[in-house]
């Protein structure tokens, strides 16, 4: 299904309408800017309706856990307060301004202008993302062209559609299409009619991407991550057990399958000991939180097993690397991997646990730079501002306590930039 | 394979004698994958099964998850034939069948189709609820929902979803027009296909309130699953209520069967409705969280057992449904035999991580 101008139209009609849209294009573009608090209060409506329950229907193929903590979200994200924030706190001030100018050079006006047409390329593996990217690029007043990812399964065109019916004047700004990825041609005539494209999954979606893309167009990357926990000294620390908990919590609350998830906990010494005492400290934690964790919903449970169990399988046919010196719990492992290399665990609340000395630690991350984002750091007091300094100049872009390494924080950038900045080209007028 | 062709040459396809027989030919069977694929032994070795000592009864031997078989290719000996599941979600598996397998399989089919009074001499007309074959299409379940339409003779085949354009696309009113015609003839007409289709077709039937009756001898045979309609199953007797009401198809003419592309065993409904299992197979239902055996009457992953196949290694395998099996005397209908409900499957397999790809990358990188 396609979404063009407010209708909708089957696939099949995609060229004739990537054709009509390129004169359509500028059309829009030579009006007004659209306003940023028309997107606002288009979201904002979006919100009360989703808290009325107005779409439950649309999100019964969700668990409903999950569908409770996104109502709790959009809650409080989605309000116009919240907006209104993360416009200011990513764009600052957009108001125009002057030059002061210098000696011997004119002076110039400075405005802060869409970027023009943004093709959002969504990954499918996080829930709402297709909708919430292209929400980001109407509040900084872009046309967007929004391909949908193939599992989408059409919650994000309703959702979307009801903007428009909220704000009908969206409508010259929101082109949907479920266009395929093998489809290239599709894809370069919707890459050639935009000034940036912004694309959201693994690196081999992105390769593709940079491969089709016009020259010259900008290219706005999120890509995928891997987390850790880094642990030093906890005989120091009066709350260790505390903070261990929160990190076993966080374990079994992302179920490791989140960017920020933790995949390692890295122990700051090189006793293997050492190592070996903390994974069996940890186990009956996570154990715990893994317990208190557990879904009522067998088909989860089910999945989760069979996921792991085949995790293991794999390791058995050298797959998938696998310690021989694993602590098995119910429903969850720890294992104690004698190598320091940032790595995939076998998710699914099987955390591995290696040892990474202080001054090691840029040496090990340069390695897996390009993947590093978000580090839970579980510290003396004392130890935190020298950790977190090694970690960022290591190439970290977050360092939160352990429990909360999946945690959002509004105003925080995504990936060391701040998204709606990217949408947006400051322009100069000379006076 | 002396002991798969005794088992699978067994007339009565419930007769609870034949356990020794099952286990022996599950050894046989076991001992030829271990010689014949190195992955298999490997796995078996890594779980603790290193001889068939180790093989005291069918739960103790290694469980293939579906799941593992669509991310790992896995083959033993020689093949005739290939099927391919029809992987409601991207993945699919292909499994790989011997001549001896196949044998033993047309065997069972026979058995177990004679057995349920499905095999007649009178022709029908075929109206399937599920995909035409062609050439693109290796899913077993294409292949199944034409074969069985030779367990009575063909007049016609005229099939739901059509392949047009690049893609399947479900062709109701053609299907609508045609049960209208064939309802004034007297030639019996037979359903075969998704239920979910099926019950579909029902539903629009009755909104437009078209309600015909079918020739006598006419029947409803359901296969393949809810697929991805499974939230929407709706309960038996709905279902058959509707068929009476639309198509004057009596409850004990519609029947369903069971079975996966990697456990080809045709479990059948019995009259009451119920799949019981057959000697060629063993079902045992697992924990959710251990995998460890559950016990009559308790929800868990259905692994199923049968020595069918030495071409791919799918003696035990693990699929994604959730099942619960009862004894066979609380059925009622005579056979003895335990029998199984499937009760829904696992959440969606392909799981939302980005950590994974990342990893993907950096592996690869590092080569």
């Amino acid at each position: 299904m396609i979404l063009y101008a407010g209708k909708t139209y089957d696939s099949s009609e995609q060229n004739r309408l990537l054709d009509e849209l390129k004169d359509r294009i500028p059309e829009t573009l030579a009006k007004e800017p659209l306003a940023p608090d028309v997107v606002i209060d288009a979201i904002d409506k979006l919100r009360q309706d989703t808290l009325a329950g107005k779409f439950d229907e649309l999100l019964i193929n969700l668990p409903q856990d999950a569908v409770e903590s996104y109502k709790a979200q959009a809650a409080v994200l989605l309000s116009k307060d919240m907006l209104r924030l993360k416009l200011k706190t990513e764009l600052q001030d957009t108001s125009d301004y002057e030059t002061d100018g210098a000696e011997g050079f004119s002076r110039i006006k400075v405005k802060t202008m869409p970027l023009g047409v943004i093709l959002h390329i969504a990954a499918g593996n996080m829930d709402f993302l297709p909708a919430y990217s292209l929400a980001e690029g109407l509040l900084t007043g872009n046309i967007n062209i929004l391909k949908l990812p193939s599992a989408d399964d059409g919650l994000s065109l309703k959702l979307i559609m009801q903007l428009i019916e909220y704000e009908p004047e969206l409508t010259d700004y929101i082109y949907v299409f479920d266009t395929p990825s093998s489809d290239v041609y599709g894809m370069q005539k919707m890459a050639s009619l935009s000034n940036g494209i912004s694309v959201w999954g693994s690196d081999i979606a992105i390769d593709a991407v940079r491969k089709m893309a016009p020259t010259g167009v900008k290219l706005i990357e999120w890509g995928q991550k891997l987390g850790f926990c880094y642990v030093s000294h906890l005989e120091k620390q009066s709350n260790a057990d505390e903070e261990l908990v929160a990190l076993a919590e966080h374990i079994a609350n992302t179920k490791q399958l989140l960017c920020s998830s933790c995949q390692v906990i890295y122990i700051n010494s090189e006793s293997e000991e050492e190592k070996k005492l903390f994974a069996q400290r940890f186990a009956p934690l996570l154990e715990e939180a893994v317990g208190k964790n557990k879904t009522d919903e067998i088909g989860v449970r089910a999945r989760d097993t069979l996921v792991s169990y085949t995790a293991r399988l794999k390791g058995m046919l050298g797959e998938e690397e696998v310690s021989s010196d694993v602590i098995k719990k119910r429903g969850c492992s720890v294992i104690i991997s004698d190598n320091s290399k940032l790595e995939l665990s076998p998710m699914m609340c099987n955390v591995l646990v290696k040892n990474l000395p202080e001054d090691k630690l840029t040496k090990v991350l340069i390695e897996s730079k390009n993947y590093l984002q978000t580090a839970g750091l579980i510290c003396p007091d004392e130890e935190r501002g020298r950790l977190t300094d090694a970690l960022l100049r290591s190439g970290l872009i977050r360092v939160t306590k352990g429990g909360n390494m999946s945690a959002y924080f509004p105003g925080e950038s995504h990936d060391g930039d701040y998204a709606l900045r990217r949408y947006i080209r400051h322009v100069n007028i000379e006076l | 394979m002396k002991l798969r062709r005794k088992l699978f040459s067994t007339k009565d396809p419930y007769d609870l004698s034949k356990d020794e027989l099952f286990i022996g030919a599950c050894k046989e069977n076991w001992s030829y994958l271990v010689s014949h694929c190195e992955d298999y032994k490997k796995i078996s070795d890594g779980l603790g099964v290193k001889s068939v000592d180790d093989i005291k009864s069918p739960e103790n031997l290694p469980i293939i998850p579906t799941m593992f078989l669509k991310q790992h290719d896995m083959r033993s000996g020689a093949y005739i034939a290939s099927a391919t599941s029809s992987g409601t979600s991207g993945n699919f598996s292909t499994i790989r069948f011997d001549l001896g397998g196949l044998w033993a399989d047309l065997k069972m089919a026979l058995n177990m189709s004679t057995y349920h009074k499905i095999l007649s001499p009178r022709p029908c007309r075929y109206i399937v609820m599920g995909y035409k074959m062609h050439r693109g299409n290796k899913t077993a379940i294409a292949k199944t929902a034409f074969l069985t339409t030779l367990l009575a003779p063909a007049i016609s085949r005229k099939y739901i979803l059509k392949f047009k354009d690049g893609e399947y696309k479900p062709d109701f009113d053609g299907v609508m027009e045609a049960v209208q015609k064939y309802a004034k003839g007297k030639i019996p007409v037979r359903f075969m296909g998704f239920p979910a289709y099926t019950f579909f077709l029902l539903q629009m039937l009755d909104e437009k309130g078209i309600n015909v009756t079918l020739p006598k001898h006419s029947k409803i045979l359901l296969g393949g699953g809810w697929k991805q309609f499974y939230k929407e199953a709706v309960d038996k007797q709905t279902f058959y209520k509707l068929a009476k009401k639309v198509l004057g198809i009596d409850e004990e003419n519609i029947t369903e069967y069971y079975g996966a592309v990697e456990h080809q065993i045709l479990y059948t409904h019995c009259k009451n409705h119920n799949f019981h299992v057959p000697v060629f197979s063993k079902i045992v239902i697992r924990d959710p969280d251990t995998l460890e055996p559950t016990g009559k009457d308790q929800i868990g992953l259905m692994n199923l057992i049968t020595p069918l196949l030495t071409a791919t290694p799918v003696l035990s395998i693990m699929t994604d449904d959730l099942g619960v099996l009862h004894d066979g005397s609380k059925c009622g209908c005579g056979i003895e035999a335990p029998y199984f409900e499937i009760i829904g499957r696992v959440a969606p397999s392909e799981i939302k991580t980005c950590a994974a790809g990342a990893a993907d990358i950096l592996n690869g990188a590092g080569k």
